[in-house]
């Protein structure tokens, strides 16, 4: 059931070395005038997508690095961004 | 002869532009709902939808036992009046669901755990429940397989036996109530796809399915592993859940020799031997959320080593099928039931993580009569999604259940 996922220092990597850190849901809110109802938003609530999530993840057994990264969570692939992508395999492009 | 392909629940029938009511998810607690709703409650004008086909999810996958020894006052009597429930509906709906009693013996390998065993059996007790602790003694008596010596890693301590639980045909659950359902007029739709819920002013208006738009002032979320990903798609309504890949697997048959469900926290197993001979086994979560159902060796390897650690006779027993299904998860480790909030007519029955086999009966039962009254049952009161908001969340476990880096 493991996969790859790539950490922004030591580059793509065992997903087993690494532990998951949730869903990526922006900023911790301004505790000033916070209701319960967003708090419990900020620490409870998840989309729990099928498909392409965002979520934390800290190379644990590696460098220690906290970082984010897409995955698609129906068959476990880390989904790369566009422009990364783009560096990554330049498009074989006709002459 | 010719072979005459006949479902017990019937055709798939003609669907209507309008229904009282409509269920997402062809599972257990969806089936249930419908069953209820039709038999009890007058209403038959009823759609479940499912996007595969009924008991495709966790309804299969499940290891089929059934038990009441959970640990708060707010679910043991859910799950008593469960355990109840099974015979009763094994005649009402003249279908066998091969119910067998057989007790659920939990190990303890600690004194800790034998200690965290007195409060779960004082509670449930407490409720009614038939439970008791048992000394290494007696768990050599109940189970002569066992391995009470101090050989194993983790020695056998004692353990907490319940003798009301046991093992049920899960498949005959489906099959039971799709039936009874269909037969009061209720309609099922397999491979039939909720795209989207129409809501105005506040109210359910209709669904949208791949097979078209159904109108309707009802629905129920029983989608079971996908029911927050529904939620959240077609609603924006986010929950307190994650959802993990679970793992079980069967050995070859064997001759009777485990009459009673066994489970070890300390192993991290459970066991039973099903009526046909096969250990049934499993407990393994993936340790991120995911929804792809895959199954790995490591986690056979693991079973194999726990397994044969406190019976040493399964050594050199075969596995024969091994199978994953989705289980979502909350925080406290019980279910979200509640409905008319924040959309009118919407109502959801998830976050059943691995209890919703167990549960799917009495769930059904409640679930109908919230649906068909509008008021929640005093049952499901203590179920509501506003707990997280309110801060009170159940006991079910001792510390909040985090899919983060820490486990």
């Amino acid at each position: 059931m493991s996969f790859t996922l790539t950490c922004p220092i030591c580059g793509p990597r065992n997903a087993y070395e690494f532990g998951y850190g949730g869903e990526d849901k922006g900023p911790r809110p301004d505790e000033k005038d916070l209701s319960p109802g967003d708090w419990c938003d900020y620490v409870h609530m998840n989309r729990c997508i099928a498909g392409e999530s965002k979520e934390w993840w800290i190379h644990r057994s590696g460098c220690g690095i906290w970082f984010t990264t897409s995955r698609d969570t129906t068959c476990n692939l880390e989904v790369r961004g566009k422009a990364e992508e783009k560096d990554a395999n330049p498009p074989l492009e006709k002459e | 002869m010719k072979f005459k392909k006949k479902r017990l629940w019937g055709d798939t029938p003609t669907m209507k532009t309008a229904y009282d009511a409509v269920i997402i998810g062809g599972g257990l607690h969806g089936l249930a709902t419908a069953y209820f709703l039709s038999r009890h409650h007058g209403m038959q004008n009823i759609a479940v939808i499912e996007k595969r086909y009924i008991g495709f999810g966790g309804a299969g996958r499940n290891t089929a036992i059934v038990r009441a020894n959970q640990r708060t006052q707010e679910n043991l009597p859910l799950y008593q009046e469960a355990l109840d429930l099974w015979p009763v509906l094994t005649r009402e709906l003249n279908f066998n669901l091969m119910f067998y009693n057989c007790g659920n013996l939990n190990l303890a390998h600690s004194e800790a755990a034998i200690k965290a065993m007195r409060m779960n059996v004082s509670a449930a007790q407490f409720s009614g429940v038939d439970i008791r602790l048992v000394d290494r003694k007696e768990c050599k008596e109940l189970i002569p397989a066992l391995d009470i010596s101090d050989k194993p890693r983790y020695p056998i301590c004692g353990g907490m036996f319940h003798p009301a639980g046991g093992i049920l045909r899960h498949d005959a659950v489906v099959w039971g109530l799709a039936k009874g359902a269909a037969k009061n007029g209720v309609h099922i739709f397999q491979g039939t796809e909720a795209t989207g819920i129409d809501v105005e002013n506040g109210r359910v208006a209709a669904v949208d399915t791949s097979r078209g738009k159904i109108r309707t002032p009802r629905v129920l979320n029983s989608a079971g592993g996908y029911s927050a990903d529904i939620s959240y798609r077609l609603l924006g309504i986010k929950l307190p859940i994650s959802v993990l890949t679970i793992q079980a697997m069967v050995t070859q048959p064997l001759k009777p020799l485990l009459h009673h469900v066994i489970s070890s926290g300390a192993y991290h197993v459970y066991a039973n031997q099903t009526l046909k001979g096969e250990i049934a086994t499993g407990a393994h979560m993936d340790p991120w959320p995911n929804y792809t159902t895959q199954t790995t060796g490591h986690y056979i390897k693991h079973q194999a080593e726990a397994l044969t650690e406190f019976l040493p006779c399964l050594k050199g027993v075969k596995f024969m099928r091994h199978w994953a299904g989705l289980a979502d998860m909350t925080p406290d480790m019980a279910p979200i039931m509640d409905g008319n909030a924040p959309v009118d007519g919407y109502y959801m029955d998830c976050g059943w993580g691995y209890f919703g086999f167990k549960s799917c009966a009495v769930t059904g039962k409640y679930m109908a009569e919230f649906m068909a009254t509008g008021e929640c049952p005093d049952i499901l009161k203590p179920f509501t999604l506003k707990r997280f908001e309110e801060h009170r969340l159940m006991g079910e476990t001792a510390a909040l259940v985090q899919y983060s880096a820490d486990n």
